[in-house]
């Protein structure tokens, strides 16, 4: 079908062609979604974690599905910064030119750490930006524990920042604090030029028959479409309460499965969304959000997908 | 040279049958057309597809079995992975087998599939059984649900004519519980699927219910001292079912000095390498430390040299 709408957006003075990324470790380093999509029609691609070194990850099991949802405690298992590079930038660099935004999730246990990793990366003309992970639960040192104390979130931001090169800097954060709020318009003052939420939840599943927890790591982080109506929730009140009128955008996720959860979020006031546990069970979906964003907004005689953003009455 | 065709994709398939094999068995057969039947007629024993069955409706109360009531409740998201006890093609289908056990809410909603519904596949995925090279017997140990890729990897070798002798060792808790088609005769109980010239079956059972009242293992430990009197670098030795099973039968391969590959299974949330959550633990060649290994991706099937065998929990 024809269509005259345009589904590009403004994402931190990137122009995305379109507002659906893939979410971090959901979507592999780079080309993996390839033999069930065309990944360049993605408007950004958001790797797995990468951290200094090598993780090997936490001990099996680390998922576990649930109602509507599944836990993982991956523990940000990961092939480090030197084999990320060596193997991984040349496929990023072909997807970055046929117009991918490509952005590097970052994890470390330190702030040198997450510095060391940007600043080797600031260098690859493949990459469009960094998403800061601060907020993933699984891992014992670091992670979660900058990402629920505003001082640190601060920071942290600011210390990466200076090494960006120009880069697009993205805060992701977690959900699991009492106002997100808080921790949003700490990143915004360290000078994050764009927010990313949410990361996962904190959950437990517990086996009845042994009285153990079903996760070798005892905990694990819940996403999928369990947590969608929470996400929407915080991105709304990150969206009124800290970014409305800046320059500063959010990328939202958290159980988005089609192009309607996707506009959800639209309206709650994110500028571009990610797609995430969705892609193991339809390794398609984002291809699938992308044309059902479309259809929505010929269907609503929308011409400019931008309108969306934020348009919650 | 032939045309180059996908490694691996998603596709539609028909269901040719689904008939009951036992009180918790079933056998389900989905045929594919067009590009499809050309992939999965490559299908090598020991890859495995993965079901979407999410939107499978349960079936009524009454066709759920008592133990399985609770289990019901639980909604289905993530696909499911099963192996192939048999792969058939035609010039314009290709139709592949599954034997699956019930073992929760995926499974009890797989019961409802009748011929001409449609369901999503996702393969091939994994890698497969080695061929064997120089080798005069391949032996076969299949335990309870593990006996589908190891039924298919019997065919495969005796149609190929890979070795001149097969010898299957089958065993499983109670009879029912053996993911194999079976006949129960005067004479005790035959395998039909199993049925050729060089081929030899071998059952045990934990309850005594068919065939040698024992360990599987046993079987195939009496086996190589009645036979063993040869050179065992003439046999290799192939394994699916229960890790502990596996960790015997690793034990005794590396005691007889016996090529060996076991088909591990792990819990797996995408089955494609994107969630990094089904872990094998692997020795490295120097011993002195343990990798991780993706199961769908570096596996299942492993030498059983390599593998470090989880703890029963
Ligand atoms: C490579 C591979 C090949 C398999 N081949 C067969 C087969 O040929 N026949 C057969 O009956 N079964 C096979 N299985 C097991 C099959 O995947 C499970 O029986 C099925 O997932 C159960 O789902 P459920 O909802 O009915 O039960 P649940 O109650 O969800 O689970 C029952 C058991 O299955 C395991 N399981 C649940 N979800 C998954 C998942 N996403 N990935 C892996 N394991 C899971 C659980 O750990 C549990 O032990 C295979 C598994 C793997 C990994
Ligand atoms: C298996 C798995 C692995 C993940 N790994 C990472 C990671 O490495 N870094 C990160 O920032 N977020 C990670 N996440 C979080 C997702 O990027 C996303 O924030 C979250 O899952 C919510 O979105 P969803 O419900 O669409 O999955 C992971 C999520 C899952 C399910
Ligand atoms: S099952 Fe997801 S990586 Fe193996």
């Amino acid at each position: 079908m024809m269509t005259e709408t345009s589904v590009q957006v403004d994402f931190a003075g990137l122009r995305l062609k379109n507002p659906v990324m893939t979410a971090s470790g959901t979507s592999g380093y780079s080309d993996e979604l390839g033999d069930f999509m065309d990944v360049n029609a993605l408007g950004g691609f958001v790797t797995k974690s990468i951290s200094i070194r090598p993780r090997r990850g936490n001990p099996t099991p680390r998922v576990v599905e649930t109602d509507a949802g599944m836990l993982n405690t991956i523990g940000l298992a990961n092939v480090g910064l030197d084999r990320f590079v060596a193997e991984k930038i040349p496929t990023l660099e072909a997807m970055a030119e046929a117009g991918v935004a490509i952005f590097v999730n970052i994890a470390g246990t330190t702030i040198e750490d997450y510095v060391a990793v940007t600043e080797r990366l600031a260098r690859e003309r493949a990459i469009a930006g960094f998403e800061l992970n601060i907020s993933c639960p699984n891992v014992k040192k670091g992670g979660i524990s900058f990402g629920t104390d505003p001082v640190q979130v601060e920071e942290i931001t600011s210390a990466v920042k200076e090494v960006t090169h120009g880069k697009v800097l993205i805060v992701k954060l977690t959900p699991t604090v009492t106002d997100i709020r808080v921790t949003a318009q700490a990143a915004v003052e360290g000078g994050a030029d764009a927010l990313s939420l949410v990361n996962t939840f904190t959950a437990m599943v517990i086996d009845i028959e042994t009285r153990r927890p079903l996760l070798a790591d005892r905990t694990g982080g819940l996403s999928g479409p369990a947590i969608k109506p929470i996400a929407v929730y915080l991105v709304n009140r990150v969206y009124n309460g800290v970014t409305k009128g800046t320059d500063v955008p959010i990328l939202g996720m958290g159980g988005i499965r089609t192009a309607s959860d996707a506009i959800e979020f639209m309206m709650a006031g994110a500028s571009a969304v990610a797609v995430g546990t969705a892609s193991f069970v339809d390794p398609a979906c984002a291809a699938a959000v992308i044309e059902g964003i479309r259809v929505f907004c010929d269907r609503q005689h929308i011409t400019d997908v931008t309108e969306l953003i934020g348009s919650l009455e | 040279m032939p045309e180059a065709i996908k490694r691996r994709g998603d596709y539609e398939a028909r269901v040719t049958h689904n008939r009951q094999l036992g009180k918790l068995c079933y056998r389900l057969g989905l045929e594919f057309s067009g590009d499809a039947a050309r992939l999965f007629a490559t299908f090598q024993p020991g890859q495995f597809v993965q079901l979407e069955v999410t939107s499978l409706a349960l079936p009524p109360a009454d066709k759920i079995p008592a133990h399985l009531q609770d289990q019901a409740w639980r909604h289905v998201m993530l696909r499911r992975p099963f192996s192939l006890c048999s792969v058939s093609a035609t010039p314009t289908t290709t139709t592949i087998d599954i034997i699956y056990y019930l073992f929760g809410p995926a499974t009890l909603r797989m019961i409802t599939l009748e011929p001409g519904h449609r369901l999503r596949v996702l393969g091939p995925l994994g890698n497969s059984f080695a061929m064997p090279e120089n080798k005069q017997t391949a032996l076969l140990v299949a335990g309870g649900v593990g006996a589908p890729p190891i039924q298919h990897l019997a065919t495969e070798l005796a149609a190929r004519d890979a070795v001149s002798q097969i010898v299957l060792f089958a065993g499983s808790k109670t009879i029912d519980d053996l993911a194999i088609e079976r006949q129960d005769t005067p004479q005790g109980v035959s395998l039909p699927d199993l049925e050729a010239p060089n081929i030899a079956v071998h059952i045990a059972t934990d309850d005594g219910s068919a065939g040698h009242h024992g360990f599987v293992t046993d079987c195939l430990v009496e086996w190589l001292q009645e036979h063993g009197e040869g050179p065992t670098a003439d046999l290799v030795l192939y394994g699916c079912g229960p890790e502990p099973m596996l960790r015997v039968l690793a034990a005794i391969a590396s005691r007889n000095k016996i090529d060996c590959q076991v088909s591990l299974e792990r819990y797996m949330g995408c089955g494609m390498e994107l969630c990094q959550s089904c872990v094998v633990e692997i020795r490295t060649p120097q011993q002195t430390e343990t990798i991780y290994k993706l199961c769908c991706l570096a596996g299942p099937v492993f030498d059983a040299r390599e593998v470090v065998f989880e703890e029963a929990h």
